[in-house]
């Protein structure tokens, strides 16, 4: 008898790792692989090529200055700073997207009905709102003199705060501003991995009588694990970017550079300086730093996985 | 198989159908590809960072255009948004991917850098024979700005230069004069503290500008008697005058009478009527004046001196440039920037806008503005300071606008707004703009 989970060969196709399966393949893939060549991997060589030219965007590229870019970047001071505080924006911003989101979408499951499609409908928009109209009104909120968060905390007794303009505090709003967005639309993915627990385990401990907390504890969040990495994973990745928008608008990396990441100095170097080289320089160096990470993370995975 | 009668006269009859539609859609296309390049109908680009904005400067943008386009019907001006502090930054994107505007509105802390890396063509070989009466009673001071490799390549357009604006209501309740405005820092600062003593805020040098242009820090500059770069385009920023001026402004955030915030904060607060002097560009009289109304008495003084010498302010502002090199729209561009430069339109951009009026014989002149500075008096300091502006300066070379957003991120703002150290800061700074440009 042939068992149900063993798949019947189909008549004509061709067993994997076949020379004929592979040419089948071919037409197939070749679109995607022309949009990646054209779109990713065309302007990364492309980047590559003009990190090593001196090249100020509106004449012709200049000629081959070596390594001469990479060297004036890792001499200004400007870039090291960049780079320092892109790794502080993905520390803080990590639990904005995995413990936060997570917490708020087990709440919402937990407590299914009309009130918890209202809240997780609230909790929600921000991310549907232009990012660029987000960051002007926080601006108005956060103006030290004439503002609603001083005029707030006036309330209370205490000092008036220039929330962007004082070093010490103006990262650290850049990062609540940009967590409103990213716990969010995190939290409808938690929603969405919540919705595929296995309603097996979740049925036993019932029966088992185990708590809320317990369930949560032991059952709920070691299913979601999966989720949390992927989230972040990306939030590491992408925490730069995403901050880019608000930075742009409130503080143009300043004070001091303390709201400057990498991402953003690569845009002034490129588009406000025009010092492509230097820009592209730096385009390099990011992307071999998560190419990197990501092949030590891969490693890792796989060295767990023997183990 | 052979060809029969039939089937050739068939062929016949396609082949010349097709050579009928071919020729009506060359015939077509020639007349449309021709249309706009003649001189009977020429459509022209134009970058604004005015155009498009709430208020007056928008406003008097639109109606520059309007009464040229009454004026030159056979003209099309397209006019082109843009963010002031992006105005380089797309013109250059715009260069690089063959769809430059063909006149542009650019800002004079950009200029340097523009004439050193964009195709900016002569106003003057534009203008042809026209250029002489033309440019005659334009403030030479700044035509010769915009001059470059011999010839000029952009004429004064919307140009303003610090002045002191005042609430006199603030003034009255702090006990001072509001008919004896400060004229040095030394009474820049007293009176702050007057005022401060009042509850309200002090004074608030614009100097940390939210377009990263240094006008303000020149002005400062120039009237402790020092200057950013010398005659021969030595970086001059770190000598003891340039750190005596800075130092006078910081000393007066240290005392706490001066908001350590960004100039749009302090241009909300003044403008709400909490701040008692504001430091800055005459460019925003015309929304500061909009929310004085009813609400406080405003006044202006003139750029305060800081030694014994007179204050040497230098200006902030746009130029106008032309980009184009097609005959046709070069021309086109021409009696754009003529009608814009012209006695009409100088005497529109002061009534709509604000600016100063470029062309000394007109604040006296009946047919033009000596009827509206007979009613505004606020504009008059400034108008006399004007005689005696300083030059703006730039840096040498392509990188002088990096050198600029330098001199403001790395030395102006932190001096300024964080109490750093005026000599070691601009030191440093110097150092760094040196190696920067060359």
């Amino acid at each position: 008898m042939t068992s149900l989970l063993t798949p019947t060969p189909t008549r004509g196709v061709a067993t994997s790792g076949s020379p004929r399966r592979g040419a089948r393949a071919w037409p197939y893939l070749t679109p995607v692989l022309a949009l990646l060549l054209v779109w990713v991997y065309g302007p990364a060589l492309f980047t590559g090529v003009l990190s090593f030219l001196e090249w100020n965007l509106t004449g012709a590229p200049g000629g081959f200055v070596g390594l001469d870019n990479y060297a004036r970047l890792f001499r200004e001071p400007e870039f090291g700073q960049a780079a320092g505080q892109t790794l502080l924006y993905a520390a803080a911003l990590l639990p904005f997207s995995t413990i936060i989101p997570m917490f708020l979408a087990i709440m919402l499951w937990q407590r299914p009905g009309r009130a918890s499609t209202v809240y997780r409908s609230l909790l929600f928009l921000p991310v549907m709102v232009a990012p660029v109209a987000v960051a002007v009104s926080w601006r108005f909120i956060l103006n030290p003199l004439q503002g609603l968060a001083n005029e707030t905390i006036a309330l209370v007794g205490l000092p008036p705060m220039n929330w962007l303009g004082d070093p010490a505090s103006a990262l650290i709003v850049i990062v609540i501003v940009t967590s409103a967005k990213v716990t969010a639309f995190n939290m409808l993915l938690y929603s969405a991995a919540l919705s595929t627990l296995d309603r097996r385990t979740l049925e036993a401990a019932r029966l088992e009588r185990a708590s809320a907390w317990e369930t949560t504890r032991f059952v709920v969040i070691p299913q979601l694990n999966r989720t949390t990495v992927l989230l972040g994973l990306l939030s590491i990745v992408l925490a730069g970017q995403w901050v880019f928008t608000n930075v742009s608008v409130l503080t143009q990396g300043g004070p001091d550079g303390v709201t400057d990441n990498v991402y953003y100095r690569i845009y002034t170097l490129g588009f406000e300086f025009f010092e492509t080289g230097m820009a592209s320089a730096a385009a390099a160096i990011v992307l071999l730093f998560f190419g990197i990470a990501s092949l030590g993370w891969v490693f890792l995975r796989r060295s767990r996985a023997r183990g | 198989m052979s060809t029969t009668p039939r089937s050739f006269r068939r062929i016949t009859t396609v082949a010349t159908t097709f050579l009928a539609i071919g020729s009506v859609i060359a015939m077509t296309g020639c007349a449309t590809s021709a249309d706009p390049e003649s001189a009977e109908n020429v459509t022209i680009t134009f970058s604004s960072y005015n155009y498009g904005t709430a208020g007056a400067a928008g406003d008097g943008t639109q109606a520059l255009l309007d009464r040229f386009a009454e004026l030159h019907p056979e003209i099309t001006v397209v006019p082109e948004a843009v963010p002031v502090a992006d105005v380089l930054t797309k013109t250059k994107t715009a260069v690089a991917a063959d769809i430059a505007p063909d006149v542009v509105q650019l800002g004079y802390s950009k200029l340097a850098e523009a004439l050193e890396t964009l195709p900016i063509q002569s106003i003057e070989d534009a203008a042809g024979d026209e250029w002489a009466d033309h440019v005659e009673g334009i403030n030479p001071a700044l035509v010769k700005t915009g001059t470059s490799d011999g010839t000029v390549k952009a004429l004064p357009y919307t140009v303003s230069i610090p002045t002191v604006f005042y609430n006199a209501d603030l003034f009255r309740a702090a006990g001072l004069d509001p008919d004896a405005p400060p004229t040095s820092i030394e009474e820049v600062s007293e009176a702050a503290a007057a005022i401060t003593a009042t509850g309200a805020y002090g004074a608030y040098f614009g100097i940390v500008d939210s377009g990263k242009s240094d006008y303000v820090t020149q002005s400062v500059i120039n009237s402790s008697g020092g200057a950013i770069v010398d005659a021969e385009g030595e970086v001059t920023l770190d000598s003891p005058e340039a750190i005596a001026g800075l130092q006078a402004v910081q000393d007066l955030t240290t005392e706490g009478l001066q908001p350590a915030v960004s100039v749009d904060d302090a241009v909300a607060a003044f403008s709400s009527g909490t701040l008692g002097m504001l430091i800055m560009t005459t460019a925003v009289l015309g929304s500061i004046n909009t929310a004085a109304e009813g609400n406080f008495e405003l006044r202006t003084g003139a750029f305060p001196s800081f030694n014994d010498d007179d204050a040497r302010p230098t200006h902030s502002g746009a130029s106008l440039v032309i980009l184009s090199d097609d005959e046709a729209k070069q021309h086109a561009s021409w009696e754009l920037v003529k009608f814009l430069t012209s006695k009409e339109g100088y005497t529109m951009i002061t009534e709509q806008i604000g600016y100063l009026p470029l062309r000394a014989d007109l604040a006296t002149d009946p047919e033009y503005l000596a009827g509206y500075f007979e009613e505004n008096q606020l504009l008059l300091p400034p108008l006399e300071q004007l005689e005696t502006l300083a030059p703006y300066l730039s840096f040498p070379g392509p990188k002088a606008n990096q050198a600029t957003v330098l001199l403001q991120d790395n030395a102006v703002s932190p001096i300024v707004l964080r109490d750093a150290d005026v000599k070691t800061t601009l030191t440093e700074t110097a150092d760094r703009i040196r190696e920067l440009v060359g």
